[in-house]
C-alpha cells in the first residue's frame, strides 16, 4: 500500500524554479530518503508535503489525503521534524511536549501518559522539568523529534535531523529512525549525507536543481555507474598538453580501464578494480614525468552515482 | 477552540518568565513612580515637614468694584472683605494659607509678572479691573490671570488647586443668587440672603467654616496632620504621573508581546505550529489573545500597585474597569498592528525605540502640562493625536472622579482606535501567512 504518492510537484519563487515536476511514491513502513546537495529542492518538497507551501502544480496524497484539497487531513496523520530545532527554549521539556501534544489534539490523561512515554523513549524523563535552553544540542534534537511522535503519526517527515550534531547524538537519531520503521511508521527522510541515506533507506530519491534525477533502491542506483570503480587523479600544473595526451593514451591501454577523461587538472578513470590498478597508473605517470599530487579511488556508491549523473560531487 | 487558550497561555507563561519583559511590564514603571514618590513622599512623611511655601504675588486692579452687600459675618470663614476681589486676596492671605503660601500684594500687573520673571515669586495672580462687577453680572465672565514660573509644577499646582476650589464655591453661590433673583418677586429680594444661607447649610462644603472647606480638602472640618496634607497633595500629582507611566509601558509591553509572532517565525516554531492540525485562524487568534492577556495582567497589577503602594485613588471600580478595558484593547491592538508592519525582530528594536518613545511622549503631554495652563490646552489637544493620549485621558478622568458619558465616550474612542489597529494587523498577518 502506498502511503505517500507524489505526482508532478512544481514550486517557483519569483524567477527561481525550486521544484520541477518531482514525482515519487513511498510504501507503508518504508524509509524513503531524499538525497541531494544544499539547494536541491528537498526542503521545498517537504514543505509542500506538510502543507506549509502550496504547490504551483501537481499534487500529493498522504494516506489518501490530498495536500491541495485536504491539508488538515494530511496534518492529522503526519509528524514533522523540522531541519532546525523548533522548540520553546524557555519552557521545560515536559511543557514543550504537553503544548505540542495539545496542538495535535491530545488532552487529559491520554496526553499526560503519552508525554511520559515519549520522554522515556528519548531518554529525558529525568530532565523533564529542565528548561530546554539548558539542554545540549543533541538533547534538543531528541526533544525536537519527540514532538513529532506525540500523536503516533502514520507518516513522519524528518528534514535533515542530524545537521550540526555530535557523532553520538547522530547515531542515536539514526537508531531512532530505524526503530520508527520497525514500529510500522513510514519515514520520509531528507539528507545531504550519502552515508545516512545508504544506511537507512529502503528507497532513495536523488534530487538536484529541483528535479528528481534518480530514484530506486541502493542497489538499483549503484547499477547506474555499472559497478565500476572511479579513480580520480589530480595532476601537476606543469603538465604540458602533449604530455597529458600521451598519458591519457597510455592509461587507456592499461588492462581493466573502461573510460578515461581529462577535465582541467583532473583525470578520471572508470576501472574494474581501482586498488589493483593504482601501481600501474603511477608507473605510467613516472614514465611521462607527470606528477600526481592526489589519487582517490571511489567504489560504486551514491556519491559515485551523483557524480555520474551530474558531473559534480554531492558536497560541491 | 481550546487551542486558542493553549497558545495564549503558553505565550503568557513565556512572557512572565522573561526577566526583560517583567522589567518593562512592572519594574521600570514602578521604579520610576517609586523614585518620584521617594523624592517628595519621604519628605512629606517627616512629621513637621511641609511642602516649601509657594511665593505668591497678587495684583488687585479691581478698583471700582461694587461693595459686597453681606455683612462680614456672612462672608465665608468670617474673612473681612468689601469687594469680591478683596475677598479673593484676603482668602489667599489668610492665616489658614500661611503654611502653604507666602503671599504679598503688588500695585500693578507689571510688578506681579516681573516678580515671577525675576524668580522672587513662583506665581502671580492678577485680578483685572471689573472682576467683581463681572462676577455680580449674571451673564458676566469673571476672569483672573494666572502667571507662573513655567519650570515649576508643585507650587503653582497648589495655588491653582486652592484658587479653583475657592472660585468654584463662589460660583455656586452666584448661581444660587441668580436663580433666586429670577424666581422671586422684586419685593421678596430680601429673602436672597436667607436662600444663600440655606444653600451654604446644605452644601457638602459648608460645615462650620465655608472658607476652609472651599480652600482645600486638607483644610476641611476633619483635621489632618501637615504630613497627611502634604502626602495627599503629592498623591494628586503622583496619580497622573503613574497613570502616564502605566500607559506608556502598556504600549511597550503590547508591542513586545506581539513581537512573539515574528520571534516564533524566526525560531521556526510558528512554521511547526502550521504543520499541526490547527487552523491558521486559531493559531493567530491564540497569539493575539496572548497579547491582550499580557497587557491585562500588567494593567491590573499596576492599578493595584498604585493603590496599595502609593495610595492612589483610581476612582470607582466600575469606571476603572471600563478605562482599563479600553486601554488593554487599544494597546494590544496597537502592538499587533505595529508588528504586522515589520519584517523581522531586528526592525522591531528600531521601530519600538523610536515610535513608542515618540507617541508615548506625545500621549503624556497632557500629564506634563497639567500645571501649566497655557501649555495645558495645547498639550491636551496634541496628546489626543496618538492613541496613548486617549488612554492617558481616561486615567486622568478616573483620577478626577469623572463617571458616566464622558468616561464611556473616551473609552469608545479607544475601542475605535483598537478596532482599526486590530483589523489592519489581522489583515496583514493573514496575508503574510495565508
Amino acid at each position: 500500500m502506498k502511503t505517500i504518492e507524489v505526482q508532478g510537484l512544481h514550486k517557483s519563487f519569483a524567477e527561481i524554479q525550486a521544484v520541477r515536476g518531482v514525482s515519487f511514491s513511498v510504501e507503508q513502513g518504508e524509509i524513503f530518503s531524499l538525497l541531494g546537495p544544499n539547494g536541491a529542492g528537498k526542503t521545498t518538497t517537504i514543505s509542500m508535503l506538510c502543507c506549509l507551501l502550496r504547490p504551483d502544480g501537481g499534487d500529493a496524497l498522504i494516506m489518501g489525503h490530498s495536500i491541495c484539497k485536504d491539508p488538515m487531513g494530511v496534518k492529522s496523520v503526519l509528524g514533522v521534524v523540522p531541519q532546525d530545532i523548533a522548540l520553546y527554549e524557555d519552557l521545560t521539556a515536559r511543557e514543550n511536549l504537553t503544548f505540542w501534544g495539545k496542538m495535535y489534539g491530545l488532552r487529559g490523561s491520554a496526553l499526560t501518559s503519552r508525554v511520559n512515554e515519549v520522554l522515556e523513549v528519548i531518554g529525558l524523563a529525568d530532565r523533564a522539568k529542565d528548561r530546554v535552553a539548558k539542554f545540549s544540542g543533541g538533547m534538543k534534537r531528541r526533544v525536537n523529534i519527540a514532538v513529532a511522535l506525540l500523536h503516533k503519526p502514520k507518516v513522519i517527515y524528518m528534514d535533515e535531523p542530524t545537521v550540526g550534531i555530535d557523532p553520538q547524538s547522530r547515531r542515536n537519531i539514526l537508531d531512532n529512525v530505524v526503530e520508527l520503521k520497525n514500529q510500522g511508521m513510514t519515514v520520509l527522510y531528507t539528507t545531504h549525507y550519502m552515508e545516512e541515506a545508504q544506511e537507512l533507506s529502503d528507497h532513495i530519491g536523488i534530487m538536484d536543481h529541483g528535479e528528481m534525477i534518480a530514484c530506486g533502491t541502493h542497489a538499483e542506483l549503484v547499477r547506474i555507474v555499472g559497478e565500476l570503480d572511479r579513480i580520480s587523479l589530480l595532476v601537476s600544473k606543469l603538465t604540458t598538453h602533449t604530455g597529458s595526451e600521451t598519458m591519457l593514451q597510455d592509461l587507456r591501454g592499461l588492462p581493466g580501464v573502461h573510460q578515461v577523461d581529462l577535465e582541467d587538472e583532473t583525470i578520471t578513470l572508470l576501472v574494474a578494480d581501482g586498488h589493483q590498478l593504482l601501481p600501474a597508473i603511477f608507473e605510467v605517470a613516472a614514465v611521462q614525468r607527470i606528477k600526481i599530487t592526489r589519487a582517490d579511488v571511489l567504489e560504486p556508491n551514491l556519491e559515485a552515482v551523483f557524480l555520474q549523473l551530474t558531473g559534480r560531487a554531492l558536497r560541491d | 477552540m481550546s487551542k486558542v487558550f493553549d497558545i495564549a497561555l503558553k505565550d503568557l507563561t513565556r512572557s512572565l518568565r522573561s526577566a526583560m519583559a517583567l522589567m518593562f511590564m512592572f519594574g521600570i514603571p514602578l521604579l520610576v513612580t517609586g523614585l518620584f514618590y521617594l523624592m517628595f513622599g519621604s519628605r512629606a512623611s517627616q512629621g513637621e515637614f511641609n511642602l516649601p511655601r509657594t511665593r505668591l504675588v497678587i495684583a488687585n486692579l479691581d478698583t471700582d468694584a461694587p461693595r459686597l452687600q453681606s455683612s462680614s459675618g456672612s462672608v465665608p470663614g468670617g474673612i473681612q472683605a468689601n469687594t469680591m476681589s478683596e475677598l479673593v486676596v484676603n482668602v489667599l492671605r489668610s492665616e489658614k494659607m500661611a503654611d502653604l503660601l507666602e503671599t504679598s500684594v503688588v500695585p500693578d500687573a507689571a510688578s506681579a509678572r516681573s516678580a515671577v520673571d525675576s524668580r522672587q515669586a513662583q506665581v502671580a495672580i492678577i485680578i483685572p479691573n471689573g472682576f467683581s462687577r463681572q462676577f455680580a453680572d449674571p451673564y458676566g465672565l469673571a476672569e483672573i490671570e494666572f502667571f507662573q514660573d513655567p519650570t515649576l509644577t508643585l507650587g503653582p499646582g497648589v495655588v491653582r488647586s486652592i484658587l479653583s476650589q475657592f472660585m468654584d464655591g463662589l460660583a455656586g453661590v452666584r448661581i444660587v443668587v441668580n436663580v433666586a433673583m429670577d424666581e422671586l418677586d422684586p419685593a421678596e429680594y430680601g429673602k436672597v440672603a436667607q436662600i444663600v444661607q440655606q444653600y451654604l447649610d446644605t452644601s457638602p462644603m459648608n460645615e462650620e467654616d465655608l472658607a476652609e472647606s472651599l480652600l482645600d480638602e486638607r483644610l476641611a472640618t476633619k483635621p489632618e496632620s501637615a504630613s497627611q496634607q502634604n502626602a495627599r497633595s503629592l498623591i494628586r500629582i503622583l496619580g497622573p504621573f503613574m497613570g502616564g507611566m502605566m500607559v506608556f509601558f502598556a504600549f511597550v509591553t503590547a508591542s513586545s508581546s506581539a513581537e512573539s509572532l515574528l520571534r516564533e517565525q524566526e525560531e521556526g516554531t510558528l512554521q511547526r505550529l502550521f504543520t499541526t492540525p490547527t487552523l491558521q485562524s486559531i493559531i493567530l487568534g491564540g497569539k493575539f489573545l496572548a497579547v491582550f492577556l499580557t497587557v491585562l495582567v500588567q494593567i491590573t497589577v499596576m492599578f493595584l500597585a498604585g493603590r496599595l503602594i502609593f495610595g492612589i485613588a483610581w476612582g470607582a471600580l466600575s469606571s476603572g474597569i471600563i478605562v482599563a478595558f479600553g486601554i488593554v484593547l487599544m494597546a494590544a491592538s496597537f502592538g499587533i498592528f505595529i508588528n504586522s508592519l515589520l519584517r523581522d525582530t531586528r526592525q522591531g528594536g528600531v521601530v519600538f525605540g523610536g515610535l513608542l518613545s515618540l507617541t508615548g511622549m506625545i500621549g503624556m503631554m497632557s500629564v506634563f502640562a497639567m500645571n501649566a495652563p497655557e501649555a495645558g490646552n495645547l498639550g491636551n489637544t496634541v496628546s489626543l493625536l496618538v492613541p496613548q493620549g486617549w488612554a492617558v485621558r481616561g486615567i486622568l478622568q478616573l483620577l478626577d472622579g469623572v463617571t458616566g458619558t464622558p468616561l464611556v465616550l473616551n473609552t469608545m474612542v479607544m475601542l475605535v482606535w483598537g478596532t482599526v489597529f486590530f483589523s489592519i494587523g489581522v489583515w496583514r498577518f493573514n496575508k503574510r501567512y495565508g
